[in-house]
């Protein structure tokens, strides 16, 4: 687990984990993801909890957030950050199959960055994700606090 | 036949009194009593010869005593004895006549089916006709004398004070009265009152007239408790029917987010298909024979072709939960729109686009859009196998409130045989090689029309086009006037 990752991702199923890193890599973005499989997980890590203890303190320059996910699940997740002191300013982006309206207005009101339906076109995703982290990861400029490039 | 006899044997005692005695007292005065009793019993003609015979008697008893002495005194007491009975003659004829007049107006009323009584200011009953006598069980002599309202037992709308009061003060009244008959049962009584008053205007009696509407007030208390049964039925009717909407809707619901998220869940693992097999196409393309090649791409084809059915599909039952936001659509501009938007696929094909005038119609703007879409794109694909392309959008006239509109082409057509099957969803008419598509198009037009409250058919034969006919309410007239754009 690369413990300076610059986007943390927090998907449970392996096959879009994979998927997503394969369309990073093309812009050599894939080491720079931190993969944590459910929504504990990913809270621990940003509060370097249990495992993540002994993580650097620096923030993700984003978080790339499902909604369906295993114990707690993504919106529970986002509340938490958004209402957190420390971790409100990282940019949020929910990247999930649903287009459920009241998924997209939940997210909007805890107050998403952005809201991306995974396209099912192999191409479109690719380039959905692709755009999203480098536009965020690398366009974007951070809030401070952040793990910057080349860190 | 006492009184005639008594009449004649007084009559002759008078006579005999006057002729035979000798005290000077005018005797002939009595035959006043001969007259008051024939009044009794015989008719005015009657009482007039019994007048004219104590007349005649009176004067021969005069000329009988006139020699006996003094004859100034004998005629002054017979003129004053015949002034007296020629006036109670008179007297008891006037009161014969008042009293016929009253017997004709009491057999009168004796005719009429109401009953009908009169009773003084003391509710001590006077009169009782024949039909209060038929009604109540008493006869008259039973009644006259008794108070009404014990003897009716009667039960009032409302105080007896205030009723009196009231009568008093409008001279009527008129209510419902229970009652009770002679026999126990009991009568309903639509009663009118009417106060008579004396000559000195003061009240003297009330006239009661009373119709039994017992049977009536069954029967309408009988159409009450049906009505109210009725009611309660519907009422029951409606529970159930809101209940059953319930239920529906409830299924409705649970399928519709059943559908919902099966379509999602089905997305993921069609992404990692497409996804895995694009990978491998890049990764082994070079590797791989022109068959293995051909069954990667039959791999990504099926799985592209279910990804539109599932987002159709998702489309269609999106329809089904959305709410209509509706108003004033003009059609012939909408159309003009979606024509536009099928530039990218028409602009290298002769299309002939004719568009007819169109009225401006009510409903939901964007599904309309989807239902011209759906029907002008489905035009535009089965008239691709034709050199020379005709599509008309015409309106023809239905009735006043709704509009029928068609799409008509000269494409590949359908056999009318399978008509029914056109609107069905994921129903298709035509091999997928000869035209893509997912067979959900007219069911999702279909659906949007029906939501609008109007009706899809559609004309065709094999080779020879196809004619789509949907409508739709027309906007308002007034409305269509102020903001018409035709």
């Amino acid at each position: 687990m690369n413990n300076l990752g610059r986007i943390l991702m927090v998907e449970d199923d392996p096959k879009d984990v994979e998927l997503t890193l394969t369309a990073l890599e093309e812009y050599h973005l894939a080491n720079e993801v931190v993969v944590t499989r459910d929504g504990q997980e990913a809270l621990d890590y940003l509060r370097r909890r249990g495992q993540y203890s002994n993580r650097s303190q620096a923030n993700p320059a984003v978080i790339l957030l499902d909604l369906k996910l295993p114990k707690v699940d993504g919106l529970e997740v986002l509340q938490q950050i958004k209402a957190d002191e420390r971790l409100k300013m990282v940019p949020v982006i929910v990247l999930t199959s649903s287009h459920q309206e009241k998924d997209v207005m939940r997210s909007y009101k805890l107050g998403v960055n952005a809201y991306v339906v995974k396209p099912v076109d192999f191409h479109e995703f690719v380039n959905a994700v692709k755009e999203l982290g480098v536009f965020w990861a690398v366009v974007n400029e951070p809030p401070p606090g952040s793990i910057r490039k080349g860190q | 036949m006492a009184l005639p006899i008594a009449t004649a044997a007084a009559a002759i005692a008078i006579f005999i009194a006057d002729t035979v005695t000798d005290v000077d007292i005018a005797y002939a005065v009595l035959y006043v009593v001969v007259v008051l009793m024939a009044a009794r019993f015989l008719s005015a003609r009657g009482v007039m010869l019994v007048t004219a015979g104590c007349v005649g008697l009176t004067v021969v008893s005069y000329l009988l005593t006139a020699t006996t002495g003094r004859p100034f005194e004998g005629i002054v007491n017979a003129l004053i004895s015949l002034g007296a009975i020629l006036l109670t003659a008179v007297l008891a004829m006037q009161a014969q006549k008042a009293t016929e007049a009253l017997q004709k107006q009491a057999s009168l009323l004796n005719q009429t089916h109401d009953s009908i009584f009169v009773r003084d200011m003391n509710d001590i009953i006077t009169y009782w006709n024949r039909g209060a006598q038929e009604r109540y069980g008493w006869r008259a002599e039973e009644a006259i004398g008794k108070s009404s309202h014990e003897l009716l037992r009667t039960i009032f709308p409302i105080p007896l004070g205030e009723l009196r009061g009231q009568v008093l003060r409008t001279g009527r009244w008129e209510g419902e009265l229970k009652h009770y008959k002679a026999d126990g049962t009991e009568v309903i009584a639509a009663s009118r009152w009417a106060l008579q008053r004396d000559a000195r205007e003061q009240p003297a009696a009330i006239l009661e007239t009373n119709n039994d509407i017992t049977e009536r007030k069954r029967r309408e208390e009988e159409i009450d408790r049906l009505n109210q049964e009725l009611a309660k039925r519907a009422e029951g009717l409606d529970q159930e029917l809101a209940k059953r909407a319930a239920e529906l809707e409830t299924t409705n619901k649970e399928l519709e987010s059943f559908a919902y998220s099966v379509s999602h869940d089905l997305r993921a693992p069609l992404r990692h298909t497409v996804g895995f097999a694009e990978l491998l196409q890049k990764q082994a393309s070079s590797s791989l024979d022109d068959k293995s090649r051909r069954y990667m791409q039959l791999i990504l084809e099926s799985s592209k072709r279910m990804g539109n059915l599932i987002d159709d599909l998702l489309g269609f039952s999106r329809i089904g939960r959305a709410e209509t936001n509706k108003s004033e659509v003009d059609m012939e501009s909408l159309v003009g729109e979606v024509v536009a938007e099928l530039g990218q696929e028409t602009k290298d094909r002769n299309i002939d686009w004719n568009i007819g005038p169109l009225p401006v119609c009510y409903g939901d703007r964007s599904m309309l859009k989807v239902v011209l879409m759906n029907l002008l794109s489905n035009a535009v694909k089965f008239t691709r196998i034709r050199k020379r392309v005709e599509i008309e959008i015409g309106c023809a006239d239905r009735c006043e409130d709704q509009a029928e509109l068609f799409v008509r082409d000269n494409g590949a057509g359908f056999d009318m045989q399978y008509v029914d099957k056109l609107f069905g969803v994921f129903q298709r008419l035509h091999l997928a090689e000869e035209f893509e598509g997912t067979g959900i198009g007219l069911a999702t037009v279909q659906r949007i029309i029906h939501r609008h409250g109007g009706e899809v058919r559609a004309e065709g034969a094999v080779d020879q086009g196809a004619a789509f006919y949907f409508s739709l309410p027309r906007a308002r007239k007034q409305e269509r006037e102020r903001g018409g754009t035709l």
